[in-house]
C-alpha cells in the first residue's frame, strides 16, 4: 500500500462571487522513502494540492468537490478532528517557503521545537532532544542557538529550525512547499543536501513543490507537472526531463536558461498563464501551444498512459512520440 | 572610451545602533570596486543576498552617494556633478527593478506612467506626438497600444515589468541598470522578458548593468560578469569563460550550487559551510576565507588584490596562480 494516494482530487474555490475549479482531477501516489516533485508556474494549484493532504485548505472559501486522499489507507477527507490532529505532524509534516511566517517571533526557537515535541512525542520533550534535532539539521552550537529568537537567525538558519520542527514528530511524509525559494543558492544547496541525507537516514518520503526544474533533476524520483489546476504530465523524473512529452513540459524545459549552453535566445512560451476562473475550453494549454490542432479547443484531453508509469494529457503528443515522430 | 567607468568605489552605511558596540559602526556595503561597461554591452553582476549589488548599482548612478571613488559616464565624472547638472544627465541612465508593482504608481495608467517619463525630460512635441511615442514604446515592449489606458493592477507581473521597461526606454537611455528584473517572474515569463531585453539591446544599442543572483540567467544575457562577495569583487571576466572554468573558489562553489536541468551533467557539488558573514564585521584577510575549502594561513591575514590572470580575466585569490611569465 502506498503511503499517500491522492485520487481524482477536485477542489473548488469561491472568489469574487463566483466559484472556480482550482484543482481538477489530480491523482498522485507516494511510496515510502520516495521523493515526488510537483512543478508548475505560479497559481497553478500546487500549494492547494499539497495542503489538501492534511486537509489544511480552509473550507470555505474552498470546497472539496470530489476525489479521495488516502494516507496509509485512511481517507483524510472523512477524518474527524481528532484523527486529523493525529495525522498532522505525526504522519504528515509541512515546511513552507517563508519561515518567518510560520515561526512565532516572540518565542525562542528552542521552545517552539519543544512545543512540537510536546504535541507529538511528549516523552521526548526535553532540551536534549531539541538540541539533537538542531544538530540533525546542521545548526552548530545548538545549546546556545535554541535560546535565540527567530529574528536573531538568518533565513537559512530559520528554515533549518522549521525543518527541525517538522522532524520533531518523526513524520512518514514531509511536504516541503518551495522550501528554498527565499534562500541563496549556496544555502539552498545546503538545505537540499540536508533533506537528501534525512530522507536516507529516516526512510522518510518527501513531497517537494518547486518551480525549479533543476531541483527536480537533483532530488526527485518522480515528477508531476501541473498547468492551470490539472496534472499535464507525470512520470519518472529522468524520463520527463530527458524526453518531455507534453508540449507544455517541453516548452517549460526549453524556456529555462541553462548554464553552459550556447543558445542565443531562449525559446519562449507565447502568451500568459490563464487566470483563475478563465481557463480555456478543451485543452487548457491550447492557446499557447506550438502544436495546436483544431480539435484542441473542443476536446478535453484525458491523462493517458504514454509509457508504463508515464502519463500525458495530450493525445497528439503521445501518438507522435510513439513512432510517427516529430 | 568606455561608456561607464567605475574606479575604487566604496559605499558605507551607518550600522544600526544596537550593533555599534561590537564594530566600527558602519556597513561596508561596497568595498573598492572598479569596472567598465562599453556601449551596447551587458555586464552581469552576481552574488548572494546582501553582497552589495543594489548598493553598487545605486551608487553608480548616484541614487546614493558613494563614500569614495569615482564614476565616469561618457568621459564625464558623475561623482563631481552638482545636482542640477546631474539631473540633466539622468536621461542617459535608467533603472528597472525587481518588482515593478512597488515602483509603478497604482493610480496612474500605463500610458500616464510612460508619458510622465517623457515629460520630465521634455521629449514630446505636443499632445499628438506624446500619444504616438507612448504607442511606439508600448509596442516595442510587446504590449498593445490599447493597454495605455489600463492601471497596474490590471496587468500580470510580466506585463508590469514590460511597463517598467517601456518607462525606462522612453527617454532613450544609453545605460539601463536592471536590478533583478526577472527574479520575481515565472520561468515562461522570465524567458519572454530576457529575450525582450536582448532584442532592445540589439535594436537600440543600450548597455546593461544586469544584477541577478541567477547564474544561468547572467551567463545567458551578459558578455562579461562581475562576481561579488561581501562588497568586494572576487572574479571578473568574460561570461562564458567564468561559467565554464571559474577560478575563484567562491565562484566555483556558487556555480556548483546551481541545480541544473541537464540529466547527463555529472558535476561535483561543493557545499559551503555556513552563510555569508555580516558586512559590519567582515573577516580579516580574504572575506571568503571562513567558508573557503582551500583557505590557508595567509588568507586569514592578507586581503588578496584583484589580479589579472588572463585576457580581461581578474581574480582576487592568493591561491590562483598568476599567468606564466613571458
Ligand atoms: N484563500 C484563497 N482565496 C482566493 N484564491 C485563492 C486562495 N488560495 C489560493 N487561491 C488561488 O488558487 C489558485 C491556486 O493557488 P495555489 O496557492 O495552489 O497556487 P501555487 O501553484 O501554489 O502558486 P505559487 O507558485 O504562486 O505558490 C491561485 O490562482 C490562487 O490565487
Ligand atoms: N540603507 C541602508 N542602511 C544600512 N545598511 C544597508 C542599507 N542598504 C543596504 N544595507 C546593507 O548593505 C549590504 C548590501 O546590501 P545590498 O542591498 O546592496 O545587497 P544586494 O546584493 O543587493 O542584496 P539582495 O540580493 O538581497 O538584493 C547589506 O548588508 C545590507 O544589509
Ligand atoms: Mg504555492
Ligand atoms: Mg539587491
Amino acid at each position: 500500500m502506498p503511503l499517500l494516494e491522492i485520487k481524482n482530487l477536485t477542489l473548488d474555490l469561491a472568489f469574487q462571487g463566483a466559484t472556480a475549479r482550482v484543482v481538477e482531477d489530480v491523482s498522485l501516489q507516494i511510496d515510502s522513502g520516495e521523493t515526488v516533485c510537483l512543478v508548475g508556474e505560479s497559481g497553478c494549484g500546487k500549494s492547494l494540492t499539497a495542503l489538501s493532504i492534511a486537509r489544511l485548505v480552509p473550507t470555505p472559501p474552498a470546497r472539496y468537490a470530489g476525489g479521495q486522499i488516502l494516507v496509509g489507507g485512511q481517507d483524510v477527507l472523512g477524518m474527524s478532528r481528532a484523527e486529523l490532529r493525529r495525522l498532522r505532524g505525526r504522519v504528515v509534516s509541512y515546511v513552507f517557503q517563508e519561515p518567518t511566517a510560520s515561526l512565532n517571533p516572540v518565542f525562542r526557537v528552542g521552545s517552539q521545537i519543544k512545543e512540537s515535541l510536546r504535541l507529538h512525542r511528549p516523552e521526548a520533550a526535553t532540551d536534549l532532544e531539541v538540541s539533537r534535532l538542531l544538530k540533525v539539521v546542521g545548526i552548530s552550537a545548538p545549546e546556545s542557538r535554541m535560546r535565540a529568537y527567530p529574528h536573531e537567525l538568518s533565513g537559512g538558519m530559520q528554515q533549518r529550525v522549521m525543518i527541525a520542527m517538522a522532524l520533531a514528530s518523526q513524520p512518514s511524509l514531509l511536504v516541503a512547499d518551495e522550501p528554498t525559494t527565499a534562500l541563496d543558492v549556496t544555502v539552498q544547496a545546503q538545505i537540499f543536501d540536508l533533506l537528501r541525507n534525512l530522507k536516507q537516514e529516516f526512510r522518510m518520503s518527501l513531497f517537494l513543490i518547486t518551480h525549479n526544474l533543476g531541483v527536480v533533476r537533483d532530488l526527485a524520483d518522480r515528477v508531476a507537472v501541473m498547468y492551470a489546476g490539472q496534472i499535464v504530465e507525470h512520470g519518472p523524473a529522468d524520463a520527463v526531463l530527458r524526453k518531455p512529452r507534453h508540449p507544455y513540459t517541453k516548452a517549460l524545459v526549453n524556456s529555462v536558461p541553462k548554464l553552459g549552453s550556447s543558445e542565443q535566445s531562449l525559446k519562449v512560451i507565447p502568451g500568459q498563464v490563464p487566470r483563475l476562473g478563465a481557463f480555456p475550453q478543451g485543452c487548457r494549454f491550447h492557446p499557447r501551444c506550438g502544436r495546436v490542432r483544431p480539435n484542441c479547443s473542443v476536446e478535453t484531453p484525458g491523462l493517458d498512459e504514454a509509457q508504463p508509469n508515464h502519463q500525458v494529457r495530450c493525445p497528439y503528443w503521445i501518438r507522435d512520440a510513439a513512432g510517427f515522430d516529430e | 572610451m568606455s561608456l561607464l567607468e567605475v574606479c575604487n568605489l566604496k559605499v558605507r552605511f551607518q550600522a544600526d545602533r544596537r550593533r555599534l558596540r561590537r564594530s566600527s559602526g558602519c556597513v561596508r556595503a561596497v568595498d573598492d570596486v572598479s569596472f567598465a561597461i562599453e556601449p551596447g554591452e551587458t555586464l552581469g553582476l552576481v552574488g548572494e543576498s546582501g553582497c552589495g549589488k543594489t548598493s553598487l548599482a545605486r551608487a553608480v548612478i548616484r541614487l546614493i552617494e558613494p563614500a569614495s571613488g569615482s564614476v565616469w559616464f561618457e568621459g564625464e565624472e558623475l561623482t563631481r556633478l552638482d545636482a542640477a547638472a546631474l539631473r540633466s544627465r539622468r536621461r542617459k541612465f535608467q533603472m528597472i527593478f525587481q518588482d515593478p508593482y512597488t515602483t509603478l504608481d497604482p493610480l496612474m495608467t500605463a500610458g500616464e506612467a510612460i508619458g510622465e517619463a517623457l515629460d520630465v525630460h521634455q521629449l514630446c512635441q505636443g499632445e499628438e506626438d506624446r500619444r504616438r511615442q507612448i504607442e511606439v514604446l508600448l509596442s516595442e515592449v510587446g504590449l498593445d497600444p490599447e493597454h495605455a489606458r489600463r492601471y497596474p493592477h490590471e496587468f500580470s507581473g510580466g506585463q508590469r515589468q514590460r511597463i517598467g521597461i517601456a518607462r525606462a526606454l522612453a527617454v532613450r537611455p544609453k545605460l539601463v541598470v536592471c536590478d533583478e528584473p526577472v527574479s520575481a517572474l515565472d520561468v515562461s515569463v522570465q524567458a519572454q522578458i530576457i529575450n525582450l531585453l536582448r532584442e532592445l539591446q540589439r535594436s537600440l544599442g543600450i548597455a546593461y548593468l544586469f544584477i541577478t543572483h541567477d547564474l544561468a540567467v547572467v551567463e545567458h544575457i551578459s558578455q562579461r560578469i562581475l562576481v561579488m562577495y561581501l562588497g568586494r569583487v572576487m572574479e571578473a571576466g568574460e561570461a562564458k569563460l567564468i561559467c565554464r572554468s571559474p577560478k575563484h573558489p567562491y565562484t566555483q562553489a556558487l556555480l556548483s550550487a546551481v541545480p541544473v536541468l541537464d540529466p547527463d551533467s555529472k558535476r561535483q557539488r561543493i557545499i559551503l559551510p555556513g552563510e555569508p558573514p555580516s558586512p559590519i564585521d567582515p573577516p580579516s584577510g580574504c572575506p571568503f576565507h571562513p567558508r573557503c575549502p582551500l583557505a590557508e594561513a595567509r588568507c586569514r591575514e592578507q586581503t588578496p588584490a584583484l589580479r589579472e590572470i588572463g585576457a580581461g580575466h581578474q581574480v582576487a585569490c592568493h591561491l590562483v596562480a598568476p599567468p606564466p611569465m613571458g
